[in-house]
């Protein structure tokens, strides 16, 4: 059975500074992931978004501040810079990290995401695009409730990005994902909010915008996404 | 890839033997200080056979002194890796006692162990041991963060695990310095004969020194070089077929 999901995801008063460096890259820092769904962390390149993402899934410590939730949730970070260990092939890989009970949904997975002729290739074989979309498969079926995807989608089509993004809604409607990306027509379309993430010296750092949150089957306004897309602009 | 170690060896072997005849003629030097050509020629055909049983014995001593060093390195460096305080003290150990030349402490190990095979596999050991250790701590060290991160994040990271991506990771590395670390470890048989053994090429070495005989002494040498050199090519061998074998299973030669 799975777990009660957390309700919320909150940030709050998040300070940070590089090692060894006196510049704070947060200060105060505040947002919030009010419900499931499919979010987007948009900003300028070396405003922090990886940083900020990094410090959502716990893996570095923030100068100050708290992460809290109800219950407190699991989040995992996925990165496009992983790689898979290059003994087994990539089949045989995703298969032994999953819980077993996930092997049908993998097969799902690996047929939806294109990638089912490159069940038996090794990593090294696969294309940029393929590369990213396997690694965002194992992540997709360990057990969290926040996922982070900073810029898991690199290099893949768009055609693909679109199908890829609309069936994670599809099949983990009660997850969160937060998903990092520089496309602004992108994250306008697809995600539910979208936390902009603006320099130290803009107060409020992060602003947060409504976003479309298209779904499979919904037709597309096309002024409302252009409406959205400013408005992200604006902010950041 | 054997003829062409065999080939450098030669050319050195015989170059620096021209060399030496070459000092002989122009400063006009006895047979006793220097042979002649003749006089090594017939040497060699006189302990040749008994040159290359001492030979192989060194080769054979030297093998299993490597395979210690390597066994011994590679628990050590899985132990030294972690940031911990054993981790921390193995490191510093490790650096402080390859600071001090293992030849000096081979009277020592004669005394104890007395002057058999123990004590030459022990030495011969022991000084490839240090520079293997070193590197296979560098190397298991290193996080291989693109690979690691989703273990850990993950929480299946375990400690077989990570030694493994980092080995595998490094595979072309750790084959260069097993390579490398083989000239040592007959470098070390080697002194721990000229020093104390009764037996081997070293051994041998040391009976010539005391005869002043250098014929035997270019004989001996010119073993040395090729068995030094068949090692280092069986050695380089293996690696090749396993970087190979790796190659083909991670698909980079497609």
């Amino acid at each position: 059975m799975e777990s009660t999901q957390p309700m919320y995801f909150d940030c709050r008063n998040i300070s940070y500074h590089y090692p060894k460096s006196n510049i704070e890259i947060f200060k105060d820092l505040n947002c919030a992931l009010s419900g499931p769904g499919f979010h987007g962390l948009f900003g300028p390149s070396g405003v922090g978004k990886s940083t900020l993402a990094r410090i959502m899934a716990g893996e570095i410590k923030a100068a100050a501040g708290e992460i809290s939730g109800e219950p407190f949730p699991k989040v995992l970070y996925s990165s496009n810079m992983e790689r898979l260990p290059g003994w087994s092939s990539v089949g045989d890989h995703v298969a032994k990290v999953i819980p077993p009970k996930r092997i049908g949904r993998m097969e799902h997975l690996l047929s939806d995401f294109g990638l089912a002729s490159c069940r038996k290739s090794r990593f090294s074989q696969l294309s940029l695009g393929q590369k990213n979309r396997i690694n965002l498969i194992r992540y997709l079926l360990q057990d969290f409730d926040l996922l982070i995807m900073d810029e898991s989608l690199a290099n893949v089509d768009e055609a693909m990005r679109e199908l890829i993004i609309l069936k994670i809604k599809e099949m983990f409607p009660e997850k969160y994902f937060l998903y990092i990306s520089h496309s602004v027509a992108e994250v306008s379309r697809f995600c539910d909010t979208i936390l902009v993430l603006r320099t130290p010296h803009k107060t409020p750092q992060v602003v947060t915008v409504t976003g479309l949150n298209f779904q499979s089957g919904d037709s597309l306004n096309r002024s409302d996404l252009e409406r959205t897309m400013l408005e992200i602009v604006h902010a950041a | 890839m054997l003829h062409r170690r065999i080939f450098q060896f030669l050319l050195i072997y015989l170059l620096a033997l021209g060399l030496l005849f070459l000092f002989k003629y122009s400063l006009n030097l006895s047979d006793y200080v220097i042979p002649g050509p003749l006089e090594v020629w017939h040497t060699a055909t006189l302990v040749f056979n008994r040159y290359l049983f001492d030979g192989l014995n060194t080769l054979s001593v030297a093998i299993v002194g490597h395979l210690l060093a390597i066994i011994l390195a590679t628990l050590v460096a899985i132990i030294g890796r972690q940031a911990s305080l054993a981790g921390s003290m193995i490191k510093t150990a490790a650096y402080n006692l390859q600071a001090y030349p293992i030849v000096a402490v081979a009277p020592v190990i004669f005394i104890l162990l007395g002057d058999g095979l123990a004590s030459r596999l022990l030495i011969a050991a022991l000084i490839c041991y240090f520079p293997l250790l070193l590197s296979f701590i560098g190397i298991l060290t290193e996080p291989v963060t693109d690979i690691e991160h989703f273990y850990v994040t993950t929480g299946r990271m375990r400690w077989q695990l990570e030694v493994k991506i980092r080995a595998f990771e490094n595979t072309a590395k750790l084959a260069t310095v097993i390579a490398g670390s083989a000239t040592l470890a007959m470098v070390g048989t080697i002194v721990a004969e000229f020093i104390g053994a009764d037996a081997g090429i070293g051994y041998s070495l040391r009976i010539a020194l005391y005869q002043s005989n250098i014929a035997k002494v270019l004989v001996a040498l010119f073993l040395i070089g090729i068995f030094n050199s068949l090692y280092l090519t069986c050695l380089e061998f293996f690696g090749y077929l396993v970087q190979k074998k790796l190659k083909i299973s991670t698909g980079e030669t497609r």
